[in-house]
């Protein structure tokens, strides 16, 4: 019978094992071999307060691009409208609104990003166009044309052109005059707001974005397509601080210009790039108060580029998938306290249930509230045991006051400001609920304090579920690998015919040690 | 305090263990539902001429409620729930006081209380698995006087482990106030070892400690000797030619005057009863697996002796 057992065992493990190597070494989720490749994990966290109106709030969101590669995105909206615009040749934006925004919401966006570095190559020998808006298609047209902040058509900007270029004709050497002009004469200042390119020219002070601009006004004074870029410079850890350089089109391509900085034709593989043009990263009405950080930690697994694989899927399904994912392990382990530990618990799903409403609501308020309806049933039934009723109507009355309490709950915390009470939503409440109807078949049919023991034990293993769950690790390889599930199968096989003590059984029968003495044995 | 290897040291069978390799692999899953039902165990018993409580009536479903009437003509009976585990729903009765019965605690109990408890159990309070039961009225057994000191209003009962239709290891389980005179070790019951040669009582456990005295009326609970405890020894092992479950718990209660009757089976015995006994059950079962195979076709007095065999070797 073991042995059949371990078979089987072995068999599912090399199966999971050759199709998580297959998919390592020739099904694209391989390490690609680029020297100066970095994998970053990027959650940006904005905390809003509304005004009691309408409230929207856009981000524009990192695209694939040659050198970026954003995977395993994740929103966590707040129970707030959410949608992904996505269109051609624009930036990607993400949009949350709400009809009637009055409380505090926290959206995150978390996402992992790999990043390369890329050095470019000027031509040496391309000249500046006589007509760029002849030369370059129309869709060009507005990297060429003055804007609000890049006056490119100004009289200064003219004039310091004329000074800076003379009657140089070299793309390249123009860009490098330009480029030099700008870091060499206008000093770097942190400021709230960035200047416009005039400005910039004026003060000789500027920061990230007013230098970007005037670099940016004067190439397309010379005629260059020029355009600005944003994002994030990535150092692990927790910042606010976007970053903005140039881009401008040489050749056929675009090519980077960060002056601040002096990356001169090269983009450093540390710098996110978030929205093209000249935008801002966020925008918001209706709000009262906006915060943002971004935090910013390292991610350690590539990202998978495999048509076969859960990474294909469209994003909400990812989701979807990932808790999916996470059953079996939370039955993993519902199963090794059951069998190997011995913790009483209200049958195998309810731990995993109750895991998974705690990743929704924080570990702390579950607990709250369980304890809350369990005490609310356990009094409850005290009461009803004197009208002998039957059980299944009495099932229901209990149910039904658990509903009531839970409701009066909500809207005692709600008069008293504590509206965050009212953001537990209907999943996490159900299994919550659910759990006072084992509670008081368990007291029916096995008394209270084994009730309560149950209970406690069911509490205990739903932890350990979701702390289980919660582990970064745990998640992101399932998601890679699938097959893993496999693994688990085989190890809960072995589990299946683990014959041996329980640990909680030391302790039943911890009286056999006092007899180690006696002879009457 | 805690031994970390109870199965080497005592022979300790552990729950996983039971499960995995006794109760999984001898008791045939298709022979379950005639031992998880005691209406069914019952008649089975009362087909094969082996000694039961005397069933009165059963209720099969609500709209039979109305011949409950019936127990107005009774003085004492038992009210169980056909498929009810470790006790549950037993109501036991034992006079009649004017339009009332008397519960076995003291209690007076209406007819209407008692259709309420009937029809709880038909709703399937009391059954494993919130399934619909039945009900059952049956002979009151009157607890045999030599258990008068040592048992708390109920019936001790004396469960009987059979291994491959040998018996294997017995103890007697004494109702406590805390058991509410149920006889079951869950419920606060007292379980005491038994020599099987002699059926003699060992000492006592309760709740997972080792007692030497009734917790309720503080009599030594050693060295009470079982009546009819050949008789006893005897029925269960004829019992296994018509139950053909390999590893089973058999509940025998002594009545004043029908002397031993099987009470109910049980396919997943407890495991308390090696506290009972001072001893694990792995070496008995091990001694009896060495007999090789076939034992379940010997002729139940050959059977009888390999129980004697076993013991003797354990003991030497």
């Amino acid at each position: 019978m073991n042995r059949k057992v371990y078979l089987f065992a072995l068999l599912l493990t090399l199966i999971a094992a050759a199709s998580i190597s297959a998919k390592v070494f020739y099904g694209g989720h391989a390490v690609s071999q680029e020297y100066s490749r970095h994998l970053w994990r990027i959650n940006i966290t904005m905390r809003i307060k509304g005004k009691g109106s309408r409230a929207k709030v856009r981000l524009t969101l990192p695209k694939n691009t040659e050198r970026q590669t954003i995977y395993n995105e994740h929103f966590e909206n707040d129970e707030m409208v959410f949608y992904v615009r996505e269109r051609p040749d624009t930036n990607r934006i993400g949009f949350w609104r709400s009809e009637l925004l009055e409380s505090s919401k926290t959206l995150q966006y978390t996402f992992s990003a790999q990043l390369k570095s890329l050095v470019y190559d000027l031509p040496q020998n391309l000249e500046l166009v006589a007509d760029p808006f002849k030369t370059f298609p129309v869709d060009f047209h507005r990297w060429l044309e003055p804007s609000e902040f890049i006056q490119s058509k100004d009289r200064s900007i003219k004039r310091h052109f004329k000074k800076v270029i003379g009657r140089e004709r070299k793309t390249a050497v123009v860009i490098r005059k330009i480029f030099d002009f700008v870091r060499g004469e206008v000093h770097y200042k942190t400021e709230r707001r960035s200047k416009d390119a005039k400005e910039t020219l004026k003060k000789l002070v500027a920061n990230c974005g007013g230098q970007a601009r005037l670099f940016c006004a004067l190439s397309r004074a010379a005629g260059i397509p020029s355009r600005l870029a944003g994002g994030i410079i990535l150092t692990a850890g927790v910042k606010n601080i976007t970053h903005v350089w140039v881009e401008n089109y040489v050749g056929g391509r675009w090519i980077p210009f960060d002056v601040v900085n002096n990356h001169y034709a090269l983009i450093p593989n540390h710098y996110l790039e978030l929205y093209r043009g000249d935008y801002y990263l966020f925008k918001y009405v209706g709000l009262s108060k906006f915060e943002y950080f971004f935090l910013i930690d390292v991610e350690n697994m590539p990202p998978v580029d495999n048509r076969w694989s859960l990474y294909a899927l469209p994003i909400h399904f990812q989701a979807f998938a990932k808790v999916l994912l996470l059953i079996p392990v939370g039955a993993f382990v519902v199963a090794f306290f059951r069998s190997v530990v011995g913790v009483p618990t209200y049958g195998t799903f309810g731990p995993i249930l109750l895991a998974l409403a705690f990743q929704e609501i924080s570990i702390g308020v579950g607990f709250f509230f369980l304890s809350a309806v369990v005490f609310t049933g356990w009094t409850l039934r005290k009461i009803l045991d004197h009208l002998k009723i039957l059980v299944i109507p009495r099932l229901a009355i209990i149910l039904t006051m658990v509903v009531i309490s839970v409701l009066v709950m909500m809207v005692v915390g709600s008069y008293f400001g504590q509206k965050n009470i009212l953001y537990i939503s209907l999943f996490p409440m159900i299994i919550i609920t659910w759990t006072i109807e084992r509670f008081s078949v368990t007291q029916i049919e096995d008394g209270t304090p084994v009730a309560f023991q149950t209970s406690l034990g069911t509490m205990a293993v739903a932890a350990a579920a979701y702390y289980v769950m919660r582990i970064h690790a745990v998640r992101i390889y399932l998601f890679a690998f699938p097959e893993i599930l496999l693994m688990i199968m085989a190890v809960l096989l072995i589990l299946g015919r683990y014959t041996g003590i329980r640990i909680f059984e030391l302790w039943r029968f911890r009286e056999f040690n006092r007899l180690k003495g006696k002879t009457s044995l | 305090m805690i031994c970390f290897n109870p199965r080497k040291k005592y022979g300790l069978l552990g729950m996983n263990q039971r499960n995995g390799w006794y109760t999984l692999i001898k008791n045939p899953r298709k022979l379950y539902p005639l031992v998880d039902d005691k209406l069914k165990t019952k008649q089975l018993l009362e087909a094969n001429q082996l000694p039961s409580p005397e069933l009165y009536f059963s209720i099969n479903f609500n709209f039979e409620l109305k011949f409950m009437r019936e127990i107005k003509f009774l003085k004492e009976f038992v009210i169980k729930p056909a498929r009810g585990a470790e006790g549950r729903g037993i109501l036991v009765l034992v006079d009649k006081v004017g339009n009332k019965w008397k519960k076995a605690g003291g209690a007076l109990l209406s007819m209407e209380d008692i259709e309420y408890h009937v029809s709880n159990v038909l709703a399937g309070l009391y059954s494993l698995g919130g399934l619909d039961d039945q009900a059952f009225i049956e002979y009151r057994v009157r607890s045999h006087v030599i258990f008068r000191p040592v048992a708390f209003q109920g019936v001790p009962d004396i469960r009987v482990i059979m291994y491959r239709g040998v018996p294997l290891m017995c103890m007697l389980r004494l109702p406590t106030k805390e058991s509410d005179g149920r006889a079951n070790l869950h419920q606060g019951a007292v379980g005491t070892g038994l020599d099987m040669l002699e059926g003699v009582t060992l000492g006592g456990v309760h709740h997972s400690l080792l007692i030497d005295k009734h917790p309720d009326t503080q009599m030594p609970i050693a060295g009470i000797r079982i009546p009819f405890w050949k008789n006893i020894l005897e029925t269960a092992v004829k019992t296994f030619d018509v139950f053909k479950l390999g590893y089973i718990g058999i509940d025998f209660v002594i009545d004043q005057i029908l002397g031993p009757l099987i009470l109910e089976l049980n396919a997943r015995p407890g495991l308390s009863i090696q506290l009972a006994n001072r001893e694990g059950l792995l070496p008995r079962l091990q001694i009896v697996d060495s007999f090789g195979p076939g034992i379940e076709e010997l002729p139940w007095k050959k059977r009888l002796e390999i129980s004697r065999e076993m013991l003797h070797k354990v003991k030497g």
